[in-house]
């Protein structure tokens, strides 16, 4: 049914954005970046892609500056895409921008709280998560101005309201509150693609319970060995997750990587993660599988028509491209090039 | 012995006095429906060249192609309504009410369904057109075959229209 009205409002958008994944770099420009000695070498091969435009006024040659050419890049085609879009599309690519959004407030929340100037910060934010009142939150100079301003100013609020508190705010180690806000807005998020149904919810739900178990998994893996309780780290695991609800328990209970495997055996794509990666000489990491596994997914939504579960998965690949292209260059860039293949293929 | 002379019985069976009502709604819906499809067309195609102006204006004339076409879908059911309202009588067969009725939907949805697809397609194509010229001709091809839906539905209600005055009471 959603093919007898997608087209109108939004069909020129989900031409654009394929169009914008099919130059997206493939197996053959991959190898071939690899096989450059210089950044300059990296620079002549990325000309001919899309990114020649934006990297031939640059004289001066570093990775960070690549990163940064090739963000400006993606911001640019993803600012383009919200521009053109209307309701019901542009709520759902704002719902997508509140993810930078979160890191971006934490980063001014640190910043505040180590009293440091804020407005040095507003140049290090994502520019993707940035809103009008930004600058407004600046201005705050302890930490309870800033949950009021953060209350009023950002569409954060919501996530604000139902988890922390203005004490919290100080109290809180600033990771626990980002995993505490980013689990609000992963929940939100699921709840508002079901609300559209058909291609854009189905899609979606795969994409956002894989994310979900993800965080669920890293923050079990990485809370092992420091004071987080294991109350505390329950309360961190998203709801919206395959895991939930057996999964999430076992993980709060788990003690060491074997227990977490063991959870993750239920699901057969799960149980990939952890082959060979459990002790030394792993060839890859339990977060290039992930990533591995992400791309997959995201490749996947390009199979079906007249669903917004594109826009997201563009973002998705696009950002890992920009991973990618910055750890060949500082694989180059350094002369370590015996780990340069650990990049994510995409196509 | 029937009391009433057979040619006033034949004529008050096949022209009643309500005939008159569905000749005027065939006359209506030829140009009611047409206005919603000319309407939609030219609001949808609107809003794209005016989103795409404002960068590249000098565009903007090339743009306008699928607002002139959904004006035609209009034209198409003024001259519908006009050539069905030539037919009006107010004794007339209930066969021409029908036919007139027939006209006026086949050419009003048709304009419609045609004013529908302009916009879309307008819409979508002068956006794309401002970033990739060589677009223009392939759209100026789609929204000819999305026009000439309402030129079928046109000839069908001309054709119908001439079977109006065929009828014998």
């Amino acid at each position: 049914m959603e093919a007898l009205f997608f087209n109108a409002d939004d069909g020129y958008l989900e031409a654009v954005v394929r169009g914008y994944r099919s130059s997206i770099l493939n197996n053959t420009a991959y190898i071939n970046l690899t096989q450059c000695e210089t950044l300059e070498d990296v620079k002549l091969q990325l000309s001919a892609s899309d990114y020649g435009p934006h990297l031939q006024n640059e004289a001066h040659l570093s990775t960070s500056m690549l990163a940064q050419k090739c963000t400006d890049k993606l911001v640019q085609e993803f600012q383009y895409i919200r521009a053109h879009a209307v309701a019901p599309l542009s709520h759902f690519l704002d719902f997508m921008t509140y993810a930078y959004m979160i890191d971006n407030v934490i980063l001014l929340i640190t910043g505040t709280l180590h009293e440091r100037d804020t407005h040095e910060l507003l140049n290090r934010c994502h520019p993707l998560g940035v809103f009008d009142s930004m600058p407004a939150l600046c201005v705050a100079t302890n930490v309870a101005e800033l949950y009021n301003s953060v209350l009023v100013e950002t569409p954060l609020a919501p996530y604000f309201k139902d988890c922390l508190s203005a004490e919290d705010l100080d109290e809180m180690n600033i990771e626990i509150i980002r995993n505490t806000l980013y689990k609000a807005y992963l929940e939100d998020f699921y709840h508002f693609s079901q609300s559209f149904g058909g291609p854009t919810a189905e899609i979606m739900t795969e994409l956002l319970q894989f994310e979900a178990d993800r965080r669920s998994l890293n923050i079990t893996i990485n809370s092992f060995g420091t004071e987080l309780t294991k109350d505390d780290r329950a309360k961190l695991f998203p709801s919206i997750g395959r895991l939930y609800p057996d999964g999430n328990l076992k993980l709060a209970k788990s003690d060491d990587i074997d227990q977490v495997k063991a959870t993750c055996d239920v699901f057969l794509e799960y149980r990939q993660f952890f082959d060979g990666t459990t002790g030394t000489g792993a060839t890859k990491t339990l977060e290039d599988r992930f990533f591995e596994y992400e791309v997959d997914l995201n490749k996947k939504s390009f199979q079906q028509q007249f669903h917004y579960a594109l826009f997201y998965s563009f973002l998705k690949l696009k950002e890992q491209e920009v991973r990618n292209i910055v750890w060949i260059s500082e694989c180059i860039s350094q002369g370590q090039k015996e780990r340069i293949n650990n990049y994510i293929p995409i196509f | 012995m029937c009391p009433i002379p057979l040619p006033l019985l034949q004529i008050a069976v096949f022209s009643p006095v309500y005939s008159p009502f569905f000749g005027v709604m065939g006359a209506t819906s030829a140009i009611v429906f047409c206005c919603f499809g000319a309407a939609y067309g030219t609001a949808k195609s609107g809003v794209g060249l005016t989103s795409m102006g404002v960068l590249r204006p000098d565009l903007i004339m090339k743009g306008v192609v699928p607002i002139i076409m959904a004006g035609i879908i209009g034209i198409y059911g003024l001259v519908v309504s006009v050539l069905i309202g030539n037919g009006f009588s107010q004794t007339m067969s209930l066969y021409a009410g029908f036919i007139q009725l027939g006209a006026g939907l086949s050419v009003g949805l048709a304009g419609m369904a045609a004013g529908f697809a302009v916009g879309i397609v307008g819409d979508a194509g002068v956006r794309a057109s401002a970033q990739q010229p060589r677009l223009f001709t392939g759209m100026i091809l789609v929204l000819i075959f999305a026009e000439v839906l309402a030129l079928y539905g046109l000839i069908v209600a001309l054709i119908l229209n001439t079977k109006a005055s065929d009828s014998k009471c």
